[in-house]
């Protein structure tokens, strides 16, 4: 899968390719807002990572540009600035995400993959915490390897936890995702499904825990 | 000297000071001119009687001069009328004929006087006004006088001149006030522009300094005023510009070598060198993020309109946190109002200031305990720990820049609790810390409800 890197800095560029490349992303590099508009026109990308600060203009006019255009490309915006306005500024501009510079590669790569594994994108169907594994093609969980029967609930509700792996998901997200918007929904229903949920994987093995952030959400992680 | 604050009340009293001279110089100049007026009736009348009365002279058959007045002119000088009377004077002075009882002259005779004299006597206690005329009549040149008692002087227009005041003179003093007022309406309305203007300005602070006073519709005359405002709102919003920009430079400057550095870490191969490293460049990192915060707060301005839902601001802190908290094995739980709570202030900010007391609160708790955030309906976010709590000694001491109980200790900075009492106060709020029982610090983040 081919990335874009348009970044300035040409040492933290290469060096980005570099740990791209080694978590299984090819990237090619410019440095330029010209240079990328123009291959941008003509290439197909499956994301673009986009330093702000360019010699030849801002990140976030090329990004403008881009989403005037419909072009839906994922973009995860890299920057030195970190001030209060700057997120808010880069998410409105038609940003995916916004990673504040010195970041963790591995973060960079965790963030991507969000991305590219929204609906729609080009990542592959498999997310996997440690020993478990759930396919989002055909909604099949495995645990080392063994498919595991859960009910859609439960299978909705891990879903979630996995496509978000790292993140909180608050309960609001749950319910939302498991019921939709409509009708009620009993105060303590999501509970009841994570409890489900965490009492399955742990009867059958799976090395991660679903960690319940009271008054915020879920986490799944590996277990420690 | 009086002092007037405001244009209107300036112009009010001035147009009063006016409006008194005005009323005064006005009756004295109306008045002048009536009674001039009434004099010049006066004497034309006199001149005209003296006329008719020659008209009726000639030249007898004895060589003499004769005068033959018909008889309602006779009526009009007669004694019993006594208003009117007439005198005529030879060349000598000597006087031919009189209407007065005692014949004399009205008014001395004076052979020098030219063609028309008027002229004004003194006859006991009576004054007699007139005119005197000189008239050829054959080869003899007479001086023919006639006058008006003034005691019993016409009097409709002494009625006239008496009258004025109380008739007309009264009349200006309104139309003057009325004058007054509509120039207030005038002046009030010429002052208009500026009010907009006013208004404009009043709009004008650190969170837009890009407003500028408008100099289209501004008087001539105050327009320098409003434009040296304008300029010196230019100068403020550049040292805001460059004080900003420093930041960004510095941020710019600083985070892109250590992001280098970041990335050449995280891709060596040897794993522990990787742990250590990692470790180094994420405290410096750290410091260079809360330093460049500093930065940003000091040239920061909270915009008064703005505010923030503080349960979703602490509910996405604790999003942010949560896994970090777990990472060492510690937990986060989110409690209180379950309804949003508004305060005035900038979302972003204020989650920086719980960001920095829940990184607070985790660094100092051992691992197994929780950090829990409290959101109160009446504006306040509360982080409590079960760590070892704040010395009485040291309550003070913890919002100072760069203060550190334990300073080898690793990752802490000092910075963390001075950057949330900056962001308390630019929130117009406050930040207080007590122990709790039997263990740990309650951090409590006051701020003002948004209506």
């Amino acid at each position: 899968m081919r990335l874009l890197i348009v970044e300035d800095n040409e040492e933290l560029a290469e060096l980005l390719a570099k740990g791209l490349r080694t978590a299984g992303y090819e990237a090619d590099m410019l440095s330029t807002v010209e240079e990328a508009r123009a291959v941008l026109g003509t290439t197909f990308y499956a994301a673009l990572i986009l330093d702000l600060g360019l010699p030849d203009g801002d990140g976030l006019a090329l990004l403008r540009e881009l989403r005037q255009r419909d072009n839906p490309i994922p973009v995860l915006v890299l920057t030195a600035r970190g001030g209060v306005h700057d997120r808010v500024h880069g998410l409105r501009s038609g940003a995916d995400d916004y990673l504040v510079k010195p970041f963790a590669l591995e973060e960079l790569v965790a963030r991507l993959e969000a991305q590219l594994r929204r609906p729609g994108q080009l990542l592959g169907n498999s997310l996997r915490i440690a020993n478990l594994q759930f396919d989002t093609q055909n909604r099949q969980t495995s645990i080392d390897d063994q498919p595991q029967v859960l009910s859609a609930r439960e299978t909705a509700v891990l879903e979630l936890l996995m496509r978000s792996k790292g993140r909180v998901v608050s309960k609001k997200q749950v319910e939302d995702h498991i019921f939709g918007h409509s009708g009620e929904v009993a105060s303590n229903a999501v509970e009841v499904y994570v409890h489900r949920l965490r009492k399955q994987l742990s009867e059958r093995g799976a090395r991660v825990q679903v960690h319940t952030i009271r008054g915020v959400g879920y986490l799944i992680a590996e277990e420690k | 000297m009086l002092r007037f604050k405001s244009i209107i009340s300036r112009i009010v009293f001035l147009h009063v000071v006016a409006v008194v001279i005005t009323s005064i110089l006005m009756s004295v100049a109306l008045s002048w001119l009536l009674n001039y007026a009434t004099a010049n009736i006066h004497n034309k009348a006199m001149q005209e009687q003296a006329q008719t009365v020659g008209e009726h002279l000639s030249i007898g058959a004895d060589g003499r001069l004769e005068l033959d007045l018909p008889s309602d002119l006779l009526g009009l000088y007669s004694q019993a009328y006594g208003r009117y009377s007439y005198a005529v004077i030879g060349e000598r002075g000597e006087v031919l004929f009189s209407s007065l009882g005692d014949h004399q002259a009205l008014f001395p005779a004076d052979t020098r006087a030219g063609a028309i004299e008027f002229l004004q006597h003194r006859r006991g206690d009576a004054t007699v006004s007139g005119a005197s005329v000189r008239k050829t009549v054959g080869d003899r040149i007479v001086w023919i006088q006639a006058g008006e008692d003034l005691a019993n002087r016409d009097v409709l227009i002494d009625d006239i001149v008496a009258d004025f005041y109380k008739n007309v003179g009264w009349i200006t003093l309104p139309i003057l006030l009325v004058l007054l007022i509509i120039d207030i309406a005038i002046f009030r309305r010429a002052l208009q522009p500026l009010r907009e203007a006013s208004e404009i300005a009043e709009g004008i602070g650190p969170a837009r300094p890009g407003v500028r006073l408008p100099t289209g519709e501004i008087p001539r005359e105050v327009r320098p005023l409003v434009s040296a405002v304008n300029q010196g709102l230019d100068r403020l919003e550049e040292g805001f510009r460059i004080q900003r920009d420093f930041t960004a430079d510095a941020a710019h400057e600083l985070r892109t070598p250590l992001s280098v550095l970041r990335t050449r870490i995280d891709i060596l191969e040897d794993q522990e060198m990787r742990r250590a490293l990692r470790q180094n460049v994420e405290g410096m990192a750290h410091i260079v993020s809360q330093l460049l915060d500093i930065a940003e707060l000091d040239a920061f301005v909270v915009d008064a309109e703005e505010k923030a839902d503080l349960r979703s601001v602490a509910s996405e802190v604790a999003e942010f946190v949560a896994p970090l908290a777990l990472a060492q094995g510690k937990d986060v739980a989110l409690s209180g109002s379950p309804d949003p709570v508004w305060v005035k202030g900038n979302a972003e900010m204020l989650g920086r200031a719980i960001r920095n007391l829940a990184e607070n609160a985790i660094n100092h708790t051992a691992p197994g305990s929780t950090v829990e955030f409290v959101v109160d309906a009446d504006g306040t976010v509360s982080v409590l720990d079960d760590g070892p709590g704040i010395n009485d000694d040291e309550r003070k001491l913890i919002f100072r820049r760069f203060w550190r109980r334990d300073r080898r200790k690793q990752g802490s900075t000092g910075l963390g609790l001075s950057i949330v009492q900056r962001i308390a106060e630019l929130h117009s709020g406050s930040i207080t810390v007590e122990n709790r029982k039997p263990r740990g610090a309650r951090f409590q983040l006051r701020l003002v409800r948004a209506a």
